[in-house]
């Protein structure tokens, strides 16, 4: 067992903010997961997420720059953290192992 | 943005107000530009439905916070040890400052933290009735419910072939079992020897109990055989504590009892079982056997007679109340019909028919709330709320004057708040500080409360008529009391503690925080309340005392002092009239008469229907039948208002009756002597009237009665004139002794039997006083404290007008004005509360004291008095100081 419990919706969000790479906010975040897996998230869970990630540390936050669509408010932009991206490398190699142990045909639909 | 694309404003407006603020910035934003990019995609009620949505996802509770950074340095946690030695060191010197305020604070709460414990007891015995049965939820007692001529009646008593029939007949009934604790049979108290005893001794206690009763209510059994102790006639089953009295250091089974003297009644003990617990309905010593009893020919299988009260267990799972309305057959087919046969009258049968059958749960039986008449003891739910409520009031006020001081001190405090506040403290800690503090007054207030509480135990005990005592083996007393202390500390620190710790440091080192002024509108709302309880209470106790002051008081109609009540006298058989005789020649008797029907409740009573020559059915009235001697007028000193005495001379007097006033009205007598009047046993001519007497309880209003000439042995009344009553009791035992020497003499005194009718009356009236006492004591030493700090505070005010020539008056009225004030308004609004809660005291009552305006003035007359006693002490000690004292300092 790794020493910090990475659940599922976490390790969409914490691969969403690798993928966005520097531009991860509350908004794109949200934006990419509905248009990568065609979940519809309240956004409520995405920013507990985040923040809940954060004191995890594997995210890290600043505050970004103002701009005029959001009414001159400053976003505040995620980065992965080296200890976030083993996470998810972790995640990746556990879950191929295991599927290196599933024997040939279980998964196959049965019959039809 | 464009201007017409905007989220709803009452939206944002949430989003704004509860949003955790460390976030507000960055999600504001987020939700703007999401609907910005909803509206562009799916129009404005999509994208407004999904903002909405949103900025409900991230309102509490559903958001998370982000962690506070602790940067700059870190916050030492408000519970660390060298705090709380602090935080002690600190509640130490101000109790030792303010000695007088701390004995206050501190004296007020242990007071009414002993008086709620005691409470506490009381209520906890009181619903702690009849709760140890295992399967209590399946034993229920029988009652009936019924109306006749629109009166609506209810009952426990049925005849004897009840119980049998619903056994054999109802399969929902597990067992059946019943009782007969009716007097006439030998029930109640008798004279009781062991077989091989000369003397008899008086006991109570006495029931007939069916076999079944015993397996009902669980009786545990310490000897014999539970499922036999009754099934043989002649068989007794005692309880421990009589088998302790009559066979100390032997085993009793077997052994045999004589009651009466009446070798006829011999009882043979059966069992001997574990004593009733206090907190059980049923409280009997001897349970005798129903086996082979046939109380009058024909009786148990006699459909008419209803002596006996009913327990039954039903089987698990069965549905009450459907079992209750399929009682209802019984009456069909058995009570009709029987009373058909005898003849019974149209009335009655739609009595009869009006039977609805209630199955009363064994625990309900003691609190009553059916208001059934069963002559057990019963408690009462208003009393426990009674109570309840004002052990919880009491404690209000205590804690009403911890609040008040601490408030009111709060100048003095302000200083040690300012000063934390500029060294670094945190509102939170300097709250933790504060409470800590309360919670150590609270803390040794519940000891000191314990204390007391113990010392006070006898004192209540005797007042509620109860033997409670402290649960201190139970696991879960400290606990509760633990969890009492840390409401208590709340209770009386939280108000306190925020007000304390409000204070702004710049306005308290600079010096221009109002010295304890402030919130004195607070103040004065809790001394209002204060005043106003006691007040109540006070208004309360005025009442039951003249009421009681009445009751005792009241013409009765017959005369009660001086009267000798000779108890168990049927045992002096054919004895009876010769020592009655050898009494009379004692030169303090003036009178003697032989009747068990007294002028007092508990004694004998009856009812029958009397009626004149060719009334209706429905006519008749129901009147008492009293069956006296010659003397009896005479030695109660009844008022003849018409007509003669019974003459002993006059063998024609056997078929006559004297009557009350209250017959005479029933049955519409113009010219009653010598009129004819009937009763169930047939014809009587009226010689006199008696003018009418109150032989209930001033609770009833007087029933109709009449006098006729019988036996009724079990008593003799003795009208004495003496000044040395105990030179007197002494010849009349010794005329007793020569009569009847194994038997112990037994006597009580009228009036003292009278009195005792209302001893319920007069425990409320004791508790209410001992309460309304301590209720106005608690809020008088809170008013002392504040006066004596209000005048501290006003000091230099005082000393300036007194320089400037006011007079002493002038500054009393300054001083004590103002709680005067608010003493007065207390009053206006106890009046109403008091008035209301009295007259519904008093509508018990048929004979009553009008509830007027003087008790109100007289309480609050005393309790503006107490007040005004209280502030003036500290008022004229602040008047009369010498100014240059005050002035000097500065």
């Amino acid at each position: 067992m790794r020493r910090t419990y990475l659940g599922e919706f976490e390790e969409v969000v914490l691969l969403m903010v690798a993928i966005l790479d520097g531009d991860a906010y509350g908004v794109t975040v949200s934006q990419a997961i509905e248009e990568h897996t065609g979940r519809v998230v309240a956004f409520g869970s995405v920013h507990n997420t985040l923040i809940r990630l954060e004191e995890k540390g594997f995210v890290k936050s600043e505050l970004g720059g103002a701009t005029a669509e959001r009414g001159g408010r400053r976003k505040r932009l995620f980065h992965i953290t080296a200890l976030g991206s083993r996470a998810l490398q972790e995640v990746q190699q556990l879950r191929q192992e295991l599927w290196q142990l599933v024997p040939p045909g279980t998964l196959r639909l049965g019959g039809l | 943005m464009k201007s017409d694309v905007k989220p709803p404003r009452w939206a944002r407006w949430l989003l704004t107000r509860l949003h955790p603020d460390d976030t507000l910035e960055e999600v504001e934003g987020d939700l703007d530009e999401l609907y910005a990019h909803d509206y562009a995609r799916g129009g404005k009620t999509q994208a407004t439905l999904r903002y909405v949505l949103n900025v409900l996802s991230v309102l509490p509770p559903f958001v998370r916070r982000r962690k506070r950074k602790r940067d700059y340095y870190q916050q030492p946690s408000t519970l660390t040890l060298a705090m709380l030695r602090n935080y002690f060191k600190i509640v130490w010197r101000n109790l030792a400052k303010e000695k007088l305020y701390s004995l206050i604070k501190i004296g007020g709460l242990s007071t009414g933290v002993a008086a709620c414990l005691l409470i506490a007891l009381f209520v906890r015995q009181e619903v702690s009735y009849d709760q140890h049965y295992t399967a209590g939820d399946r034993i229920y007692r029988i009652l009936e419910f019924s109306s006749f001529r629109g009166e609506v009646g209810s009952g426990v008593h049925f005849p004897a072939p009840l119980a049998r029939t619903l056994q054999a007949e109802y399969p929902e009934f597990e067992q059946v079992g019943h009782y007969n604790a009716v007097e006439v049979f030998g029930a109640g108290s008798q004279e009781v020897r062991r077989s091989d005893a000369l003397e008899s001794t008086h006991d109570d206690g006495f029931v007939y109990a069916s076999q079944e009763l015993l397996s009902i209510l669980q009786l545990p059994f310490l000897q014999g055989n539970p499922q036999q102790a009754l099934t043989e006639p002649n068989t007794i089953v005692i309880t421990k504590r009589k088998a302790d009295t009559y066979f100390p250091g032997q085993n009793p089974i077997g052994k045999l009892l004589i009651l009466n003297n009446d070798k006829q009644r011999q009882y043979r003990v059966s069992g001997v079982i574990e004593d009733f617990p206090v907190t059980s309905h049923f409280q009997y010593n001897f349970l005798m056997t129903l086996a082979g009893k046939e109380f009058g020919e024909g009786e148990q299988t006699n459909w008419r007679n209803s002596n006996y009260i009913n327990y039954v267990r039903v089987r698990s799972g069965t549905d009450i109340g459907q079992l209750e309305h399929k009682l209802s057959g019984v009456v069909k087919k058995y009570f009709m019909p029987a009373a058909s046969r005898e003849g019974a009258n149209h009335e009655e049968m739609a009595w009869l028919n009006s039977f609805r059958f209630k199955l009363q749960p064994v625990r309900a039986i003691y609190l009553n709330e059916d208001r059934v008449q069963d002559g057990l003891p019963h408690g009462d739910i208003r009393y426990i709320w009674l109570f309840g409520a004002i052990a919880l009031f009491i404690l209000l006020i205590a804690s009403i004057n911890f609040i008040n001081l601490s408030t009111a001190k709060s100048a003095n405090r302000a200083k040690e708040v300012g000063l934390r506040k500029v060294v670094g403290s945190l509102r939170r800690s300097l709250i933790g500080q504060f409470l800590t503090e309360s919670l150590l007054f609270s803390s040794v207030s519940v000891v000191l409360g314990l204390l007391l509480a113990n010392l006070l135990l006898p004192y209540f005990n005797g007042l509620v008529a109860k033997s409670l005592v402290f649960p201190w083996r139970e696991w879960w007393l400290f606990p509760v009391l633990a969890i009492g202390t840390l409401l208590l500390g709340l209770l009386a620190g939280l108000y306190p503690a925020f007000y304390l710790s409000a204070f702004q440091p710049m306005q308290v080192l600079k010096g221009t925080v109002s010295r304890g002024s402030k919130h004195a509108s607070t103040r004065s709302l809790l001394v209002v309340f204060q005043f106003t309880v006691s007040t109540v209470l006070i208004v309360g106790t005025f009442t039951i005392a003249r009421q009681m002051h009445f009751i005792l008081n009241k013409k009765l109609g017959f005369d009660k002092e001086q009267v000798l009540v000779l108890q168990g006298t049927h045992t002096l058989a054919n004895q009876l009239t010769p020592f009655k005789n050898e009494l009379l020649r004692l030169p303090d008797v003036k009178q003697a008469s032989v009747s068990s029907f007294l002028p007092v409740e508990g004694t004998k009573r009856n009812n029958g229907g009397m009626w004149t020559q060719g009334m209706q059915d429905h006519e008749k009235v129901s009147s008492q039948h009293w069956n006296v001697d010659d003397a009896y007028v005479k030695t109660l000193g009844l008022k003849l208002v018409q007509g003669r005495n019974f003459s002993a001379q006059m063998l024609t007097d056997s078929q006559s009756v004297i009557i009350n006033e209250s017959l005479v009205k029933a049955l519409h007598l113009r010219h009653p002597i010598g009129q004819r009047i009937f009763n169930w046993r047939g014809g009587w001519t009226v010689i006199g009237v008696v003018e009418d007497f109150h032989f209930n309880s001033l609770k009833e209003k007087i029933q109709p009665m009449g006098l006729f000439l019988g036996r009724s042995p079990n008593t003799i009344l003795v009208k004495v004139a003496t000044q040395d009553m105990a030179a007197t009791l002494q010849s009349v035992t010794n005329v007793w002794k020569q009569f009847s020497p194994y038997q112990p003499i037994r006597y009580s005194f009228l009036d003292e039997q009278y009195a005792s009718m209302y001893n319920d009356v007069q425990r409320t009236q004791r508790i209410f006083s001992s309460f309304a006492g301590l209720a106005i004591l608690i809020a008088c030493l809170g008013l002392f404290a504040l006066s004596a700090f209000m005048a501290e505070q006003r000091s230099k005010e005082i000393s300036i007008r007194k320089v400037l020539g006011a007079s002493l008056n002038s500054i009393l009225g300054l001083l004590a004005g103002n709680f005067i004030k608010l003493v007065l308004i207390s009053f206006g609004i106890a009046a109403p509360i008091g008035w209301y809660l009295m007259s519904n005291w008093l509508n018990d009552f048929v004979y009553r004291i009008p509830l007027g305006w003087e008790i109100f003035l007289l309480a609050g007359l005393s309790t503006i008095g107490i007040a005004l006693l209280t502030v003036s002490f500290q008022s004229i000690k602040a008047a009369l100081m010498n100014p240059v004292k005050s002035l000097r300092s500065e």
